[in-house]
Parts: structure tokens; sequence; C-alpha cells
């Protein structure tokens, strides 16, 4: 036994020696691209700014899973002196949780890039008061994406395109809402146009019986997707775009232009943000409350949200929407740049169809009633 | 001290046991008792109630596409394993000896990659078919929903099945065999009336084992079809990361394990048969 305490304590004291303690573990829940983001880009230019300090990229994976993984590994270590990580990427639905749950730190005034942040979601996290506790990474948006050879008038509202999915069966495709979030933006998208009231369910309160007005809205839906094709994942609805295989399905705007970058998809290929609109989120940066190194975490969210990075990195890269306020890149982007994310959708039309997603407490009963009244 | 012979016997199985208790033995319990725990503590079946509520198409959708894909994996592996010993023609028998094995090799994940272009509508199988003139254009279908899901399965489980069976079948009393082919008996004949009732048993095994694997893949149902309806492991996944909700997916859990147990009942019975009558 004493062997064992004696080893036990000796490699705890092998991994917290100093040389470590200048290791900052950075989580993020999203796609490889994401960690590859931290890992090549990021990671060593801040190492190159902080001699001596190494940054670490881990991933726990896409979707809302990944910062549920996240959220799992911070709540087991709840009881901790520190947590293994220091910087988290993660979605809006945990967001809110483990602000709830105290598992985060209010950081943001300590850092000063916070100015910059105009939006709306820095503060609200589908409902849940997350002011102080997070910096958007980037915004992401969905969209229709559509073949522009086959398809010269794409649908400008949902109920046009209800029309045109049943003049024109099997051409629309999208993924369902367990094959992930673009498929659940199509339908929080269609519960925002033929459900109501959007703006209550997006800014709330919760009010339980909202959920009944949507049984129409349900049926319509499962309706509708009698002539629609439910595809395999986000990806599996882009691979289908570019087989020529359906002429329409909702895709994430920056995952769209990648693929276009990369030449899986054609030229041909559209974007349109269908009015009412559809969901779009941010990814946080938020820092642990248990975190060994703030101060280097800190830093990092500092300068992954200083405006050459988010020129750089975040539109450049990746094709997403900037996490601070778009004015501040100015000078730091060529117009090329900044115009190819805003050729299909305009930024009047972003700001006026690009909604975000409904509060959690609607969230889940929208997933639940579609469940139940779309799936079943 | 001296330590008794079964006391040395206890000593040196319990680290296996320890390990067997830490890791399987307790999440079991752990996801058991969380499947019958409501939402404010104590015995509960509300969450089985709601497996049932949204999850019943899937449930009867898992055990269909498992049984066939066990039934089809068990036609072609017997196809297999039967040419491999009766087979004549030497080179059909050393093709099929060189190839039938390398699925084994492929993880799930990426043979459902693969299905996933191979099968498409405008996928490779089609667009073969259309280029060597079998087909119209216009003809083509997607084949990525239960199909696809089964003909992954099967693609994937038919190696491990046929490897069982070819080595049960190469181990029999090639006399019996023979003397069958000798009083006219078709080859077809000997491998149905002759050889595989005599390997019942390991190709029972072998399906049973290819029915638990099957029914515990996620990679399959979530990358080659759509997800209405869709196989449990999907539906489980979907609970845990889309609401938290581990008291649901572990009830879907139980179901499942439900389910490999009538499987292995099943297994079960029929050894205690053959016991019994030997």
């Amino acid at each position: 036994m004493r062997i064992i305490t004696l080893a036990c304590s000796l490699a705890a004291l092998i991994v917290a020696s100093p040389l470590s303690a200048q290791t900052l573990n950075v989580a993020s829940a999203g796609d490889q691209n994401m960690v590859d983001y931290v890992k090549d880009y990021l990671g060593p230019m801040f190492e190159k700014a902080h001699p001596g300090v190494k940054v670490v990229s881990v991933g726990t994976g896409p979707g809302d899973s990944g910062s549920q993984k996240i959220y799992e590994k911070l709540d087991a270590q709840k009881g901790a002196a520190t947590t293994d990580f220091d910087v988290v990427v993660i979605h809006q639905k945990a967001a809110g949780q483990m602000v709830k749950e105290g598992l985060l730190n209010k950081y943001t005034a300590n850092v000063d890039t916070s100015k910059l942040v105009s939006s709306e979601t820095a503060k609200n996290s589908l409902g849940a008061d997350v002011s102080g506790y997070v910096m958007p990474m980037f915004q992401s948006q969905t969209a229709l994406a559509y073949n522009a050879d086959m398809l010269k008038n794409p649908p400008a509202n949902f109920t046009e395109l209800k029309e045109w999915v049943k003049k024109n069966p099997k051409q629309f495709g999208y993924n369902g809402i367990k094959g992930g979030m673009s498929g659940v933006a199509f339908v929080a998208g269609w519960v925002y146009a033929f459900g109501g009231d959007a703006d209550k369910l997006i800014q709330g309160p919760y009010d339980a019986a909202e959920k009944a007005k949507w049984d129409k809205a349900f049926a319509e839906l499962k309706e509708f997707n009698k002539n629609a094709v439910i595809t395999p994942g986000n990806a599996g609805t882009l691979d289908m775009l570019n087989r020529g295989e359906i002429a329409m399905g909702p895709v994430w705007v920056d995952m769209f232009y990648s693929w276009q970058a990369d030449g899986k998809l054609p030229p041909s290929m559209k974007l349109k943000l269908a009015s009412p609109g559809m969901p779009g989120q941010p990814m946080y940066y938020a820092v642990p409350e248990k975190s060994a190194q703030k101060k280097l975490a800190e830093e990092f969210i500092a300068l992954a949200t200083s405006p050459q990075v988010q020129a750089d990195g975040i539109v450049k890269k990746f094709n997403w929407y900037p996490g601070i306020d778009a004015k501040n890149l100015e000078g730091k982007l060529d117009k090329a740049a900044w115009d190819k994310l805003f050729t299909d959708i305009t930024p009047a039309e972003l700001a006026k169809n690009g909604k975000p997603f409904p509060i959690a407490p609607y969230f889940n009963d929208i997933l639940e009633g579609y469940e139940k009244k779309v799936a079943n | 001290m001296s330590l008794s012979q079964r006391q040395l016997a206890l000593l040196l199985i319990a680290p296996g046991l320890a390990l067997v208790a830490a890791l399987f033995l307790y999440p079991l319990c752990f996801s058991l008792i969380s499947a019958f725990t409501g939402p404010q503590g104590g015995f509960s079946l509300q969450a089985f109630a709601k497996a049932y509520e949204l999850y019943s198409g899937d449930i009867l959708f898992t055990v269909i596409i498992v049984l066939a894909s066990c039934l089809l994996t068990g036609l072609v592996a017997t196809i297999i394993a039967g040419t491999l010993t009766l087979g004549e023609n030497r080179f059909i028998v050393g093709t099929l000896k060189a190839l039938y094995r390398w699925p084994l090799f492929i993880p799930f994940i990426v043979a459902a990659q693969c299905m996933r272009t191979f099968l498409a509508k405008n996928g490779l199988m089609n667009n073969s078919f259309v280029a060597m003139g079998l087909m119209e254009p216009l003809q083509a279908m997607s084949f990525l929903d239960w199909r696809g899901i089964i003909a992954t399965f099967v693609w994937k489980q038919t190696p491990f099945v046929a490897l069982l069976l070819a080595g049960a079948l190469a181990a029999l009393d090639r006399a019996t065999l023979e003397a069958g082919r000798n009083l006219g008996a078709s080859r077809l004949r000997v491998l149905v009336e002759l050889a595989l009732p005599q390997v019942m048993p390991q190709l029972l095994v072998a399906l049973v084992l290819s029915f638990v694997t099957m029914l515990s893949v996620l990679s399959v149902p979530m990358m080659v079809a759509g997800s209405q309806p869709t196989m449990l492991t999907v539906d489980m996944a979907f609970r845990i990361n889309a609401y938290g909700d581990y008291s649901t997916a572990n009830a879907l859990g139980v179901i499942t394990y439900l389910i490999s147990a009538g499987a292995a009942i099943i297994y079960l019975k029929r050894g205690m048969a053959q016991e019994g009558t030997r």
C-alpha cells in the first residue's frame, strides 16, 4: 500500500512540476477544424508571444455532445483543486448551464477585446444570462444551399419552400434532428415560420402552454418530410448536393464556403436565407472557475479575439462571421475576403433573417415535439 | 500462514475479477439504477414510458434490421464456407480464400463511409451500372436507408461468420461427405443435409455474436441512413447529446440488453438441448 501511495504522489509531483505549470490546456467542442485551429494557428502564435508556455489543444467532438463532454468533465472535477482545462470552447446550450452551476469564471472584464463585442449572444445564451462569462469565438449561420443550375428562383420564404417541395418531390434534403445541427436549425426555422410568435421563442420567458400551438406546424412538417429526403448528417446533405441528388438543403454557411473553396462543391451552388430566417449560433470562449492558469487563459482569449486574428483566422481561414463587432475588422481584411462572406447573403439579410436558436426550454420542446409528432 | 490451493486460485483471479467489476459491473449497475430512477429520485418507470412513447418504432426497426442482417449474413457465409470446403474449382476456391476475409480488417466507421459513396443515388455502384449500360441513369435510386444499413452489416459480418463456419466445416469427417457424393448427392445437397446440421452450433454462435455486435454499432446507422426511423444506438446518443437525459438513454440501453439477452437465451437453450441428447 505504502509503495502505491508513494508512486502516486511521485506521479502527481511529476505532473504538477513547474515545467508543466506553463501548459495551457484548450478544450474545444466542435469539429476537428476547431481543434486544428488552436493547434496549428492560435497555439503557435501564443507560444511565440509567451516563451516557455505550451498550448495543448484537445477536441471533445462536434455538436452539443462535445460541449456536454466538457460540462461533464468540469462537473466531475468540481471538488478538485484545479480542473484539467484552462480554456474551453463551448456551444450555447452548455454555456448557460455551466454558468448556472458555477463552473465558469467571470473573466471578460479582464480582457480588453471584450469591449469590441457587441452581439446580443455574448450576454444571452438561449435565455441564460452569461454576460461576463463568455466571449464569442465566431458567429455561425445556417442557410439554404441550392443548385443554381437546377433552380433559378429559390424560394424567398418558408411558405414558398413548402410549395416548391410539393412540386419537386425528393429534391430537398435535410438531416432530421439527430444528424447534426443544420437539420435542427431548419426545424427551428420551420417553427419560427409556422408556429406563431418567433420572438417569444427567442427572447422568452418560457411558457409551457406555447408548445400546444405548434401541432399544426409539426403536422405540416410531417407532410413536408414525405417529399423531402432525410440525409445522413450535415456532410451528407452537402454530399448529396454535390452529386446532384438533391437541389436544395440547409447547411452551415462556413462549411458550405469551405467545401466550395476545396472544390468539393461546384461553383453553381448558392446560398439563400429564406424568411423568416434560420438560426445561427456562436461558439464561446470561456474559462473554467477552477482553471490553474487563469491569467494565461485570459491572455490567450485576448489574442484569439483581437481584430487581426479574427480577420485572418476566423473570417479568412474558416469563413465564419467574426465573434467581435465586424466594424473592428475594417482595414484588417481585404475587400475580396470580406465580400465573399456576403455574396449570397447580404449583411441586411443576415441582420434581418439571421436568428438565434430558441431559449433552452423551448429548444428542448421543439426537439421533443419533432420526435413525437414528426419522426414517430 | 500458508495459502491453500483454493485461496491461491482466488488470489490469482482477483485482478481480473476486480477489472470486470470496476469496468463492467459497476457501470452496468449504474445504468440499470439510472434507468429505473425518476427525475425526483426514487423508483420510477417514467424513462421506459418515454422510451416507448418516442422510440417504439425505432425498437422494432432495430430488431428487424439486425435479424434481417443476421439471416442474410448466415446465408452468404454458408455459401462462402460451403464453396471453400466442397468447391472443386481450384481457381474459384483460391480467389475466394484470398478475398473473403478482407472486410474483417475494416472498422465499421470506415465501412460506413465507403458505403456512403458506394450506395448513393449517383454513387459508385449506380454509376458503374450506368457506365456498363446495364441501367438508365434515371432508374438509379439511393440505397442510403435501411437497405444501406443491412448491406453494410452483412458485408462487414459475413467474413467473421464464414471464418468460424469454414473452420468447423474443415474439421468435419470428410468420409461422410464423400460417401454422400459417391451415392450421387449434389454438392448443394451434401452441404445442406450432411455438413450444415453438424456445424449448426458453430453457425449459431457466430450469428449470436454478430447479432450483439450489430446491435451496438452507432456509426453505421448514423452515417449510412437518415434518422427516421433509426437504430437505438443513435437514439441513445441523441438523448444524451441533445437533452443530457441519461435516464431515457439508459432505459433504451436496458431494452437493448433485453434484446441481446433474447439472442443469448435462444443460444443457451439450444446448447442445453444438445447437452441433454449426448
